[in-house]
C-alpha cells in the first residue's frame, strides 16, 4: 500500500452547499441554535398536512413536537439535505424514503412485474405437435393480439369482463432474438432492437448467447403486481400468452396441447427476476429477496451507457440495490419502520462514495498498470490474496483518511454502518473491477470491515458483529454451505440475510467484475436484453437520476388510479 | 505454558492505550471522585437509598441444582442478590474521547465478571446485576477511561460520537444531558435517559487536549495518529483476514 495524490474530491461541492458558510474541515460547530424541526421544508410541509388530516379524520396523527422524545423534536443540530450522487439534484432525506418517492416504487414495480418467457416451446408445440405453420407474420399477429391482451383484454370468449386500458398503459410486451434475419421481420413496435441498443462488442455477445431463440419480455400492468404480488406475474402474463395463442393460431381451446403451452408460460421457458424464497422468508418468486445479485447487475443498464466507466455502472448498482435491498427489502418487507433509508442513502448520495471508489480506480492504475477506462479481460490483475490485501488496504485507509479529514464528512456519514458500507464498497469494487472476479471484490470488502473496526473501535450495528467478522472465512470458499460464487448469491445468502447496508453493495461488487472486464452481461444475457428496453417506464441505465426526479416530484410512475376514484 | 494475552498488535502509543486499559494488572490513574449517589443518580435505574429491586430471590435462600459450573465460578455479589439486570451506555467521541466502543468491551470482558457488553458505532452498552453494575460504572467514570468533554453516559439519541464538537468542546447530545458551567466544570442535569435530575451532578473539568491527545484509543489522521503509521497493526489485520479466507476452504493438515 502507498497512498497516491488525487487533487479531486468528489464530495466537496455536496459539502459546501449542506454546510453553507463552515469550514468543512473544521472539527468545531454550534448546535442547538437551529430552531428543530422548523428548519426544514419538508417537515414543515409534514406537519402543516398532517394538521389537514387530523381536521378531516378526527384522529391524530404527525406530531413531531409533541411526540419526539418527549417534546424534543428532532433538529438540534442542522437537518442536512442530501445531493443525489453525480445528478447535482439536492433533495431533503424525506425525499429517498421510498414512500415518498415515485420513482423508487416504479424502479421495484418495473421488476416485480417483469417475466422472460421463451418462444421455442411454444413454436415446437404450433409447428410439430398442431401442425401450424409458425412465420413471422403470424408471430407479428400473435404479439399484436398478446399485446391487447396482456393488459387485461379478452380474447376468446363473448362475454368478458376487461380492464381499462388508461389503467394498465405500462403493460405492453416485446421481442428479443439473436437472429437478425428474424429480428428485422419483426415489427419494430414489438422488438427490443439489441442491435440498436448496446454498443458493437455487447451487442455481438448477447446475441451470441440467445442465438436463433426468441423470447418474450413481458411487463404485466403495474397496478395488477401491487395489488398481488411477484408471484403473480408468471400467472398472470401465462394465461394471457395462453390464449393469445388460442386465438393467434386458431386452436380450440380445450384441446390438450394448449396444456403444453401452458406448461412452458408458468413452468419451462419462464424465467422469474427472482427465486422463491424459503417459507420462513414467505415470499414468491420475483420478490426482492430472490434476486441473485449477478441477476440484479444485468437488471441495471448503467455498463451499457457507461461501458467505458466500470465504477460507474458499478456506483449505479449500489444506488440501486441499496434503495432495493435496504430501503424496501430488508426495511419493510422484511423489519418496518423508516431507519433503513438514513442507511441506505449514505451509498448514492454526496458523491462520497463515488469519490472513494475513483480513488480506488486512480490506485489500480498508479501501483498496477490497470485502466479502468478501458475494460479488457485480458488487462486484469491475476486475483491473489495479496493484490486484494494491498488494494482494499489503500482504499480503506484513504476513505478513513477523507472522513478524519473533513469533519463536515464524518457528520454527513454520522452513523457507523453508513460508514461501514460506503467504505467497504469502495475496497469491494476495487478489488472486483481490477480482477473481474467477484469473490475477490467480496473479500475485499470483509479486509475493509476487519480494519475499520481496527482503526477507530467501532464499526456498525449489531448486525456487523457477525456478518462482517466471519466474512473473510466465506468469501471464497465455494463448498456448499461455506461460499459460493457471487454471482449466485443474493439477499437470501445465508450470511447476507439480515444485515442492511450490504446487500446492495453486494450485488454491485459482483456487477463491477464483469463491468471491469468489458463483459456485455454479468449472469443472465436475456434479462440484460430485456431491461434495456426503452419504454420501460423506469429508466434502469440511470438509477440514481431517476430517483432524484423522483425526489423533486418529477417522476411520471404508472399503475396510478386516478381514472376511477374522485378528483382530489 | 500458561496463555499470556498480548491484548492486541502495534507499535504506537494508541496501541500501547488500548493493550494498558485491556490488561487487569494495571491499575488506570483515578482521575476524578464521583460518589455513589452521583453514580446512582446518572443510571437512573433507581432512587438513590432505595432498596434494589430483585427478580429473583438471594441465591443463598432459594434452592440451588447440583451444577459444576456453579461450583466453579462464583456469582458475583449482585447475582447472588438477585438484582435485576440493567444497563449503562457510553458515547464516546471520535475526537479522541479516551475509550471507543470495541475497546471499552475488550477492556470489561478483562477487568469486570458477570456482564453483556454490546457493541455499535456510536454507543457502547454494558448490561449486568444492578449492584455490580454501579460498582463498575463508577470505575468507569472514575478513571481515565472518561473524559467529561468527550464521553457520555446516555441510554438513547446517541449521535454525536462523529459529529464535530460544540464550541464549549462538548460533544453533541441532542438531549443536552451535561452542560459546561462556571470554570469550565460539566455538570449532568438529565440522567442517561434524559430524565430531569433533582439536583446537578458534577464531574469536573475536561482534560485539557494534550491528554486527552496522548491517552487516545483511536487513529486519527487529523488530530492525532494516523492508522497507517503503525504498520505492524495494518500488517496484523492483514494477516488475521488471510487466514480466515484461507481457513474457510477447511485445509487439511497432512
Amino acid at each position: 500500500m502507498a497512498k497516491i495524490e488525487r487533487s479531486q474530491k468528489l464530495f466537496l461541492d455536496a459539502l459546501k452547499e449542506k454546510f453553507q458558510g463552515q469550514d468543512p474541515e473544521s472539527v468545531k460547530t454550534t448546535f442547538y441554535n437551529f430552531g428543530g424541526l422548523k428548519q426544514s421544508p419538508r417537515k414543515r410541509e409534514f406537519m402543516a398536512a398532517a394538521k389537514g388530516i387530523e381536521m378531516s379524520r378526527g384522529i391524530s396523527m404527525y406530531d413531531p413536537e409533541h411526540c419526539h422524545l418527549g417534546g424534543l423534536p428532532m433538529g438540534q443540530r442542522q437537518l442536512m439535505t442530501y445531493e443525489v450522487s453525480t445528478t447535482g439534484v439536492f433533495v431533503e432525506g424525506d425525499d429517498l424514503h421510498f414512500v415518498n418517492n415515485a420513482a423508487m416504487q416504479q424502479f421495484w414495480d418495473d421488476i416485480r412485474r417483469t417475466v422472460i418467457v421463451g418462444m421455442d416451446l411454444a413454436h415446437a408445440t404450433l409447428q410439430k405437435r398442431l401442425g401450424k405453420e409458425v412465420t413471422p407474420e403470424t408471430i407479428n399477429e400473435y404479439l399484436h393480439i398478446l399485446n391487447h391482451a396482456m393488459p387485461g383484454a379478452a380474447v376468446v370468449q363473448e362475454h368478458m369482463v376487461e380492464t381499462h386500458p388508461g389503467l394498465v398503459d405500462d403493460c405492453y410486451v416485446k421481442v428479443f432474438t439473436g437472429d437478425d434475419a428474424m429480428a428485422d421481420e419483426i415489427e419494430p413496435q414489438f422488438l427490443i432492437n439489441i442491435d440498436k441498443l448496446f454498443i458493437d462488442e455487447q451487442a455481438e455477445a448477447l446475441k451470441a448467447q440467445v442465438g436463433k431463440s426468441m423470447y418474450q419480455a413481458i411487463h404485466i400492468p403495474t397496478i395488477v403486481s401491487r395489488t398481488c404480488d411477484g408471484g403473480t406475474t408468471s400467472r398472470w402474463s401465462a394465461m394471457q400468452i395462453g390464449m393469445s395463442f388460442i386465438a393467434a393460431y386458431r386452436m380450440c381451446a380445450g384441446e390438450a396441447a394448449v396444456a403444453d403451452l401452458s406448461f412452458a408460460a408458468k413452468h419451462a421457458g419462464v424465467s422469474q427476476m427472482a427465486s422463491i424464497l424459503p417459507a420462513r422468508r414467505a415470499r414468491g418468486p420475483n420478490e426482492p429477496g430472490g434476486i441473485k445479485f449477478g441477476v440484479f447487475s444485468d437488471i441495471i443498464q448503467a455498463n451499457r451507457k457507461y461501458p467505458n466507466d466500470p465504477a460507474r455502472a458499478s456506483l449505479e448498482v449500489v444506488g440501486a440495490g441499496t434503495m432495493l435491498f435496504d430501503q424496501i427489502w430488508l426495511g419493510s418487507y422484511m423489519s418496518g419502520g423508516v431507519g433503513f433509508t438514513q442507511y441506505a442513502t449514505a451509498a448514492y448520495t454526496d458523491n462520497i462514495l463515488d469519490e472513494y471508489t475513483y480513488y480506488g480506480m486512480d490506485y489500480l492504475k498508479d501501483k498496477y498498470g490497470f485502466d479502468y477506462s478501458n475494460p479488457d479481460p485480458a488487462a486484469t490483475i491475476a486475483p491473489t490474496q495479496d493484490v486484494v490485501n494491498d488494494l482494499a488496504t489503500e482504499v480503506n485507509l484513504n476513505a478513513m483518511e477523507q472522513y478524519e479529514g473533513y469533519p463536515t464528512m464524518m457528520e454527513d456519514h454520522f452513523g457507523g454502518s453508513q460508514r461501514a458500507g460506503v467504505m467497504a464498497a469502495a475496497c469491494g469494487l476495487t478489488c472486483s473491477i481490477g480482477t473481474g472476479n467477484s469473490n475477490a471484490g467480496l473479500n475485499g470488502w470483509y479486509l475493509s470491515m476487519l480494519m475499520h473496526k481496527e482503526g477507530w473501535s467501532r464499526l456498525g450495528f449489531f448486525g456487523y458483529d457477525l456478518q462482517d467478522q466471519c466474512g473473510s472465512a466465506n468469501s471464497l470458499s465455494m463448498e456448499p454451505d461455506r461460499g459460493l460464487m457471487g454471482e449466485l448469491r443474493g439477499p437470501n445468502y445465508p450470511n447476507y440475510a439480515m444485515n442492511v447496508g450490504h446487500q446492495g453493495e453486494y450485488a454491485a461488487i459482483v456487477g463491477g467484475a464483469h463491468y471491469g472486464r468489458g463483459d456485455a452481461f454479468c449472469f443472465d444475457p436475456l434479462v440484460k436484453i430485456c431491461f434495456a428496453d426503452p419504454s420501460l417506464i423506469f429508466d434502469f441505465s440511470e438509477p440514481r437520476r431517476e430517483f432524484a426526479k423522483g425526489a423533486i416530484r418529477e417522476f411520471k410512475p404508472a399503475g396510478e388510479r386516478s381514472l376511477i376514484i374522485p378528483a382530489r | 505454558m500458561a496463555y499470556k494475552p498480548q491484548y492486541g498488535p502495534g507499535t504506537s502509543h494508541v496501541a500501547e492505550n488500548r493493550r494498558r486499559q485491556m490488561n487487569p494488572d494495571i491499575e488506570l490513574d483515578k482521575v476524578r471522585n464521583v460518589t455513589d449517589e452521583d453514580v446512582v443518580l446518572i443510571l437512573g435505574h433507581r432512587a438513590p437509598g432505595s432498596a434494589y429491586p430483585t427478580a429473583h430471590p438471594p441465591l443463598a435462600e432459594q434452592q440451588e441444582p447440583d451444577c459444576p459450573i456453579r461450583k466453579i465460578v462464583e456469582a458475583t455479589p449482585g447475582a447472588k442478590a438477585g438484582d435485576r439486570v440493567r444497563y449503562v451506555q457510553f458515547v464516546d467521541s471520535m475526537y479522541n474521547g479516551p475509550s471507543q466502543p470495541y475497546q471499552r468491551t475488550y477492556t470489561e470482558c478483562y477487568r469486570f465478571r458477570g456482564i453483556d457488553p454490546g457493541t455499535l458505532s456510536g454507543r457502547q452498552i454494558v448490561e449486568c446485576r444492578e449492584r455490580d453494575l454501579e460498582g463498575y460504572s463508577k470505575w468507569l467514570i472514575e478513571t481515565e477511561m472518561f473524559d467529561p468533554a468527550l464521553t457520555s453516559i446516555r441510554g438513547a439519541t446517541v449521535h454525536g460520537h462523529s459529529l464535530r464538537l460544540a464550541e464549549d468542546g462538548l460533544m453533541f447530545d441532542m438531549l443536552q444531558r451535561c452542560i459546561v458551567g462556571d470554570e469550565g466544570v460539566v455538570t449532568y442535569v438529565k440522567d442517561q435517559i434524559g430524565e430531569p435530575l433533582d439536583r446537578a451532578v458534577s464531574l469536573g473539568k475536561p482534560l485539557d487536549d494534550a491528554w486527552v491527545k496522548e491517552h487516545s484509543t483511536i487513529f486519527h489522521s487529523l488530530i492525532g495518529l494516523s492508522y497507517r503509521d503503525d504498520v505492524e497493526y495494518i500488517e496484523y489485520i492483514q494477516r488475521i483476514h488471510s487466514l480466515r479466507t484461507k481457513y474457510g476452504f477447511m485445509p487439511i493438515e497432512e
